[in-house]
């Protein structure tokens, strides 16, 4: 089934995500879109809010009766040396299974080492070995989960001295090795591309387009390092005109994809995310048609 | 060229504060220095630690004033980082460093009034487990009632302090009088629970305090009726059980055997 913005709802198909841009549910807006129910295509969470009991799944709950949900993991950490956190995974496929989301992803990045979980996306270097561990965490998460996962490119302030693959070549032979799908985060490009001195438009041309099932937007901040312009993604403002160029360049080569507008320091009133995603909406439109259910 | 596994230990390392060193030697400095590129990461990591910890404990954070805080919550990542990605999980140790830390020694009820606000937050988040029928007990035959042992909800927590904890976290909640709290106005045996979508707390009486925490422990009935007529001797256990069955707090019950 195919779901449009503004259309008919139903609450327990978990079809594919409509082509349409939605937004990151934040816990300020819950009270209002579920008393308002706001033409929302659809909204992305962080399964690890809503891995305890009490009011907060209970709100995920009401929100999933009105809305598709995407489950946006932060916390698999794919790329750690060592097994992947079995109690996590089960607690992810056990939300998974009473949320029915419309889709699930998680991130080319690692956050645990030596049992310490370090609360963010850790840069990874590119390499065989590298890919091999991924690949095998990506291939139990999908197993674990029964389903397809998205894996989406972090943003990066270094590089180590002993990568020997591209990112977006990484990315592709990720795809080459699980089947998993891509979610292609436009400002990450920007900011990785501006801190590491590379090309955006020729990152995004080396992605597999037929793997991308998701693109996410988000605000960055310019910070001065020691004198030297370091991007920071801190999704604290409104998409960067630079990042609507390239965000319009990713939908001519990837057609019209779901795409969602991250907002979380600084958090605005509903509105003003609703009208990013207008935004979105807009280019969307003029974007070529992608095949039904691609990413799904 | 380092091993994943020894380049992840390398930047654990240099994120919990320790030495950046071996982890720059792998980063290339494309006109930044290693160093400065790794400290973004690790700035992250300790504002966004330290934001989920006075998320749990904003009374803390009042008492000791936001700077204090992120000092004492810099201190604590670093010797106790989150080991699950759960944040609403983080800071169990919160209240036991407290009380070890020494700026914090002339505030001896500090760790109390944390471990109250973790009770709290660990109420709101507890998995739901629906109560038991209490028309169930009648099957217990009277021989064996006993030997009952209950399961408690599982947001149910309680906590003993010779402070008066209670009314200090009341004193610190927005749009409170701000009256001053009298330290030396007593202690406080307390419950904690969830109740619909909020967190709550109160005051038990020390026969209904030595009940509840023993059956929490999984005492039997009997022992645990002992320890309240051993607090009050004209404890009521008939209306102290029947309080508790209409408050829907036992999730199971069995006879031991």
């Amino acid at each position: 089934m195919t779901m449009h913005a503004g259309g008919l709802r139903s609450p327990h198909v978990a079809g594919p995500l409509p082509a349409a841009c939605g937004i990151g549910l934040r816990a300020p807006h819950v009270a209002e879109i579920l008393a308002s129910t706001p033409a929302l295509p659809w909204v992305e969470v962080h399964p690890e809010n809503y891995m305890g009991g009490g009011p907060a799944i209970a709100q995920l709950e009401a929100v999933r009766r009105d809305y598709p949900v995407s489950l946006h993991g932060v916390g698999l950490s794919l790329g750690s040396d060592g097994a992947l956190d079995a109690r996590h995974l089960a607690r992810l496929r056990a939300l998974a299974d009473r949320i029915e989301p419309c889709l699930v992803s998680e991130h080319l990045s690692w956050s645990i080492a030596g049992g310490a979980y370090l609360n963010h996306l850790l840069p990874l270097p590119y390499t065989e070995e590298t890919l091999a561990v991924v690949a095998e965490h990506v291939g139990r998460a999908q197993d674990a989960l029964g389903r397809r996962i998205l894996i989406e490119n972090p943003s990066s302030y270094l590089r180590f001295r002993h990568s020997t693959i591209g990112e977006p070549e990484l990315l592709a032979a990720l795809v080459g090795l699980t089947g998993c799908g891509l979610l292609c985060d436009v400002n990450n490009i920007f900011v990785t591309a501006h801190n590491l001195g590379i090309d955006p438009v020729a990152y995004l041309d080396a992605l597999p387009a037929d793997a991308v099932g998701e693109i996410h937007l988000a605000g960055h901040a310019v910070n001065d390092a020691d004198g030297h312009v370091i991007l920071i993604d801190d999704h604290g403002s409104p998409v960067a005109a630079p990042v609507w160029a390239l965000y319009a360049h990713a939908l001519g080569r990837f057609g019209a994809v779901p795409t969602l507008i991250e907002w979380d320091t600084d958090i605005p009133e509903l509105g003003i995310l609703m009208a990013e995603a207008a935004a979105a909406d807009r280019l969307i439109a003029a974007a070529p048609e992608t095949r039904d259910g691609r990413a799904a | 060229m380092a091993a994943l596994r020894e380049l992840q230990a390398a930047i654990g390392t240099a994120m919990l504060g320790g030495d950046a060193g071996a982890a720059a030697r792998e980063i290339e400095p494309d006109g930044l220095a290693p160093e400065a590129r790794l400290e973004i990461y690790r700035h992250h990591i300790l504002t966004t630690l330290t934001s989920a910890l006075e998320a749990t404990f904003p009374v803390i954070c009042r008492l000791v004033d936001r700077r204090f805080f992120a000092y004492a919550a810099d201190t604590y990542v670093r010797a106790h980082p989150p080991t699950g990605p759960c944040l609403f999980e983080y800071g169990d140790s919160f209240p036991d460093f407290l009380a070890a830390f020494p700026p914090c020694r002339d505030l001896a009820y500090l760790p109390d009034v944390a471990r109250l606000e973790w009770a709290l937050s660990a109420a709101l988040h507890a998995p739901d487990v629906d109560a038991v029928d209490p028309a169930r007990l009648a099957d217990v035959a009277a021989e064996d009632m006993p030997r009952l042992t209950f399961a408690v909800d599982r947001s149910v927590s309680f906590l003993a302090s010779p402070w008066p904890v209670e009314r200090i976290w009341r004193a610190n909640q927005d749009g409170a009088a701000g009256d001053p709290v009298d330290l030396a106005s007593g202690g406080v045996r307390l419950e904690v629970r969830r109740a619909g979508d909020v967190a709550t707390v109160r005051s038990l009486a020390a026969g209904d305090y030595a009940l509840r925490t023993a059956l929490a422990r999984g005492n039997t009935l009997e022992d645990a009726a002992a320890a309240a007529l051993g607090v009050d001797p004209h404890f009521d256990l008939t209306a102290a059980l029947h309080a508790m069955l209409d408050e829907r707090i036992f999730t199971s019950f069995a006879v031991s055997t």
